[in-house]
């Protein structure tokens, strides 16, 4: 047993190194236990920051569900039957984002410890570098969503500290790669998933501003929306055409409205009203959404298989039903509750038709030719 | 006969080899009379096993021989052809017959006819242009009853489809009575533009003299066929060149004769409702000079915006049934232009002029505006948006980034229009949707223009007066501003400041908008001119001092002037010149590059440089659109 002890720190080893070129060999003699080892470990090199994007959607849901039920100041006719619907359910979503949070940053905390050289090529990788801000963004909204923790308690403060910090630290590092970095340009690695770090400093700057701290919330915001603009035009521009994203990717167009309507709600907690500025960001978010919705063609290839990469549709329109709500809160009109109405019952419907997917078929979920973590075995320098 | 002598123009323009011209001529004298006398029953015999060499490809036969052996394996009428699928079920005969002429100029149609000869053999139903066949050879072969009498036929100078404009063919005893005129050949030319490639008119000319059924699903089918013959934007660029992209290029050839007068609706381009938008835009600047208290002491009385305004309402009714004519007769020409990455811009510019005659509405007619004609108005910007805006983003062909021009400018104005109008009516919402959505287009179209990308290839490089267009979207936004938040602020003013820097740094510069040919399209260049002006009127009601006031008096009188300068070389050219409309080439380009390009840059009058051959490269698979 002794032996076995020491053979598998061995093998482990073995592993380590093998595993970069193949995902999976073994030694002559294994036994089951070591087998079991073997697979979780090489579920760590297909395993990416792209899976955030489950817990994303799942931390979205739960914000928005704790927004349509919180007690307004008009009644609206359709706030009464979200009310309806008993608060465990929430606190269920909730419980859920944050088991799936955890347990997907544990995965990743361990690939970092086991496959630290995966984690560097991620980083340096066009699409994965930008989901480095997603376990932070889940962090700071499953924070806001909180049935629990009221704002301006101390724990609240320290956390929204803790989840802020690594954002401020990412946006150093990689904005300053947009203007500065020879192979980095944002011509270069300009796509529609960089629009992810525009929505961490957004998430952030709001935060802060739920916490009171006008001026870290507007300095964070400034951030975002000055990156936003130069990232919105030069998307827009498609100088390099759309080879830059693969086509199983395209699902991630759909942050083309996320942006905005986080901005917007941004703004919303920062002036404290839903302003002409909100509203324009707001309108601008619909009018992507629509242009997207109606152009099916785009996303034709990348729904012929069930992949991580659908649940990228989700987010973003839980943030639009966000800031929906928002809007129809400021415009009492029959028009923006009906569209509150039907943004969120979309939003909950694509998310759990998301989760019934995740769970017929988990085995899409990790396969093999992902295109994101073919790159991840090629080590960079 | 005059097919004769278009033949043997043909030959001689190009200089080929001496059996082409043989050939032809064997052909000709045969298919004029077999293009009289097909009846039902009636075998053509002479038509029967006749290799028909195709010029099809472009108008001056450029494939040459090799296209001449290559149809000629291919296009074998193997027996009478039918003259509708009505008479095919009645002859009860085996008929095969190959597509050697397609609806459209175009170069994919050696495929096509490849395809047309197998499934032919198939059998006799393969005429009928039933649904139960492969879309493709359906189309083609439903077209065939109507074309087969013209496949025999040579095509005269660059046209495809050699069908007859009239002489629908369902009935025999019809066909009889339609002895094609001499006039027939000139119009069989332009039939690849018509809607249904000629087949409406022949209907509406049926249902003039006799009644009979349409051919609908033949009609549908053929249409069908049709929607592949629209040139990738890559071809529009290499071919044409010239700041509006009307030019065609030494190297390229048109597909319709370039030395004849082409049908008039056929040359209206939709660049003609510039004129609409410059005419109702002076109707603006008229009302508000009459009705600023600022510009009191001008004494300007109403009356001069009611004439303008009735003027611009008539000018507007008169293109606007013109061009809805064009979309009812030649419909593939108007989906030409439509593609054309120039003229897309200007399918806005309707709806612009629509909204600025409700803007320059004079108060003797009507002071409330009911809000649905807003949303009327808007929705079909609104449409167009979603569609070009959605292609930027979504990249492909027609990015950003390679289509970038001046004119599309004209795509944004629209929305900060209609943000203005919509507040001047009160309402509230919609004008904010339209501001947001136009303002963060705008940025987005402002950077792409000013960094004059490698990859855009529509720029000039030299000035032009659609530069003018810059000027249209910050004096319109800034506007649309002061009205949505009620009074001329900040946001309004930094947005008036950056038309009057763009407005200020063409002026000074007028000295190189010169030299440039005439074209309709100028019109729609001065109703930034206009807007300028009218901003400036309404930032003096703001700020009213001597300085403001004189600006604005010089501004107006510049648009003034400008627009009555553009009336008189339009009025010459019109009347005198006759040469308002000229033969509108840019959407008369091949779908392919011509084979013997270069022999035709020899052949042609050395005007344009050995440049462009070296260029342009030759791009042989019209790419597809994302």
């Amino acid at each position: 047993m002794e032996e076995r002890e020491l053979q598998k720190p061995h093998h482990v080893q073995l592993q380590i190194i093998t595993t970069t070129t193949t995902t999976s060999t073994s030694p002559a003699d294994v036994d089951v236990a070591t087998e079991k080892a073997l697979s979780k470990l090489s579920m760590l090199t297909r395993f990416h920051a792209g899976y955030f994007r489950i817990s994303l959607s799942l931390c979205g849901q739960a914000l928005l569900w704790k927004t349509l039920s919180e007690p307004t100041t008009d009644a609206h006719a359709l706030r009464p039957i979200i009310r309806m619907l008993p608060s465990a359910a929430f606190v269920m979503l909730w419980s859920l984002a944050l088991f799936t949070l955890v347990a997907l940053c544990l995965l990743y905390a361990a690939r970092c410890l086991f496959r630290f050289r995966s984690v560097r090529a991620e980083f340096a990788h066009h699409v994965g570098m930008n989901y480095l801000f997603a376990p932070w963004i889940c962090w700071l909204l499953l924070l806001q969503s909180t049935p629990f923790l009221r704002p301006h308690t101390k724990s609240y403060l320290l956390l929204c500290w803790l989840f802020s910090l690594p954002i401020l630290l990412l946006d150093v590092k990689i904005y300053g790669q947009w203007f500065t970095k020879g192979k980095k340009f944002l011509s270069m690695v300009a796509n529609p998933t960089s629009q992810i770090t525009v929505i961490g400093n957004l998430v952030g700057a709001r935060a802060a501003a739920q916490m009171g701290w006008r001026e870290s919330a507007v300095f964070m915001f400034s951030v975002g929306i000055a990156h936003y603009l130069v990232l919105f035009v030069t998307l827009y521009q498609r100088f390099l055409g759309s080879d830059s994203l693969p086509a199983m990717l395209r699902p991630v167009f759909f942050l083309f409205f996320a942006a905005p309507s986080m901005a917007s709600l941004a703004w919303d907690t920062i002036s404290s009203s839903f302003d002409t500025s909100c509203k324009m960001l707001f309108f601008l978010s619909l009018f992507l959404f629509a242009s997207l919705v109606s152009r099916p063609a785009l996303f034709r290839r990348s729904m012929k298989r069930f992949s991580v990469a659908w649940w990228a549709y989700s987010f973003p329109l839980t943030v639009l039903a966000l800031a929906a709500t928002e809007y129809a809160q400021e415009v009492k009109a029959e028009m923006a509750n009906l569209l509150m109405l039907v943004l969120s019952v979309l939003s909950v419907l694509v998310t759990l038709v998301l989760m019934v997917f995740t769970a017929l078929k988990p085995n899409d979920l990790l396969p093999h030719d992902d295109p994101f973590a073919c790159s991840n075995l090629i080590p960079k320098a | 006969m005059e097919n004769k002598d278009l033949q043997v123009q043909l030959s001689t323009k190009q200089g080929f080899p001496e059996e082409l011209p043989s050939l032809l001529k064997c052909i000709t004298s045969q298919t004029i009379a077999g293009f009289d006398s097909v009846e039902c029953g009636g075998m053509n015999y002479q038509t029967q096993l006749v290799t028909i060499p195709n010029p099809q490809e472009d108008a001056t036969a450029g494939k040459g021989l090799e296209a001449a052996e290559l149809h000629g394996q291919v296009n074998v009428i193997f027996g009478p052809p039918p003259s509708s699928p009505v008479e095919a079920t009645d002859c009860h005969e085996p008929h095969a017959i190959s597509v050697s002429m397609p609806a459209s100029p175009s170069g994919l149609h050696i495929v096509q006819a490849k395809k047309v000869l197998f499934i032919d053999k198939a059998g006799p139903t393969a005429i009928d242009g039933q649904p139960n066949q492969p879309s493709d050879s359906d189309s083609i072969n439903s077209r065939q009853p109507q074309q087969g009498k013209f496949h025999s036929q040579p095509i005269s100078a660059g046209n495809s489809c050699g069908k007859p404009t009239e002489g629908k063919v369902s009935d025999p005893f019809e066909s009889q009575l339609r002895i094609p005129r001499n006039d027939s050949q000139r119009d069989k030319r332009f039939d690849p533009f018509k809607t249904w490639s000629g087949k409406l008119e022949r209907q509406l000319s049926n249902l003039r003299g006799k009644p009979q059924e349409p051919d609908l699903e033949a009609a549908n089918d053929c249409h069908s066929a049709e929607n592949e013959t629209v040139p990738a934007v890559d071809r529009y660029f290499d071919a044409l060149e010239g700041p509006e992209l009307d030019t065609l290029r030494a190297t390229e050839v048109s597909v319709l004769p370039e030395d004849k007068k082409w049908p008039f609706l056929l040359r209206f381009p939709i660049s003609s409702f510039g004129m609409c938008l410059g005419v109702s835009s002076q109707a603006i600047l008229w009302k508000t000079l009459a009705i600023s208290p600022s510009m009191s002491f001008l004494h300007v009385s109403l009356t001069v915006n009611l004439v303008l305004w009735c003027i611009s309402l008539a000018l507007m009714a008169t293109i606007f049934l013109i061009y809805f004519l064009k979309i009812i007769f030649f419909f593939e020409a108007v989906r030409r232009e439509y593609h054309h990455p120039i003229r897309v811009n200007f399918f806005f510019a309707p709806w612009i002029a629509c909204l600025f005659l409700v803007l320059g509405l004079p108060p003797s007619v009507t002071v409330n505006v009911h809000a649905a004609i807003w949303y009327v108005l808007m929705a079909p910007i609104f449409c167009l948006e979603l569609k070009i805006y959605g292609q930027w983003m979504s990249g492909g062909q027609r990015r950003l980034s390679k289509v970038a021009n001046p004119s599309n400018h004209l795509s944004i104005v629209g929305n900060f229009v209609g943000a203005l109008l919509g507040a001047s009516m009160g309402l509230k919402e919609g004008p904010i949707f339209f501001f947001a959505v136009g303002l963060a287009h705008y940025t987005v179209l402002f950077v792409t223009l000013y960094q004059r990308l490698p990859t855009n290839a529509t720029l000039p490089k030299e000035l032009h007066p659609v530069f003018f267009l810059f000027v249209a979207a910050p004096s319109v936004a800034c506007m649309a501003w002061a009205k949505i938040h009620g009074d001329f602020d900040y946001g309004s003013r930094i947005a008036y400041f950056i038309a009057m820097f763009l407005y200020a740094s063409l002026a000074v510069r007028i000295n190189f908008f010169r030299g440039f040919r005439f074209s309709l399209a100028w019109w729609a260049y001065t109703f930034p001119m206009t807007g300028a002006a009218v901003a400036t009127i309404k930032y003096s009601m703001e700020v009213t001092n001597v300085l403001t006031q004189s600006l604005s008096v010089g501004l107006s009188a510049i648009s003034t002037f400008t627009v009555t300068a553009l009336l008189v070389s339009t009025i010459i050219h019109a009347f005198i010149l006759h040469d308002l409309f000229p033969n509108d080439i840019s959407i008369a380009i091949t779908q392919k590059r011509p084979k013997f390009s270069k022999k035709l840059a020899h052949l042609r009058s050395a005007s344009s440089d050995m440049k462009d051959i070296e260029a342009s490269l030759p791009k042989n698979n019209p790419e597809l659109e994302l």
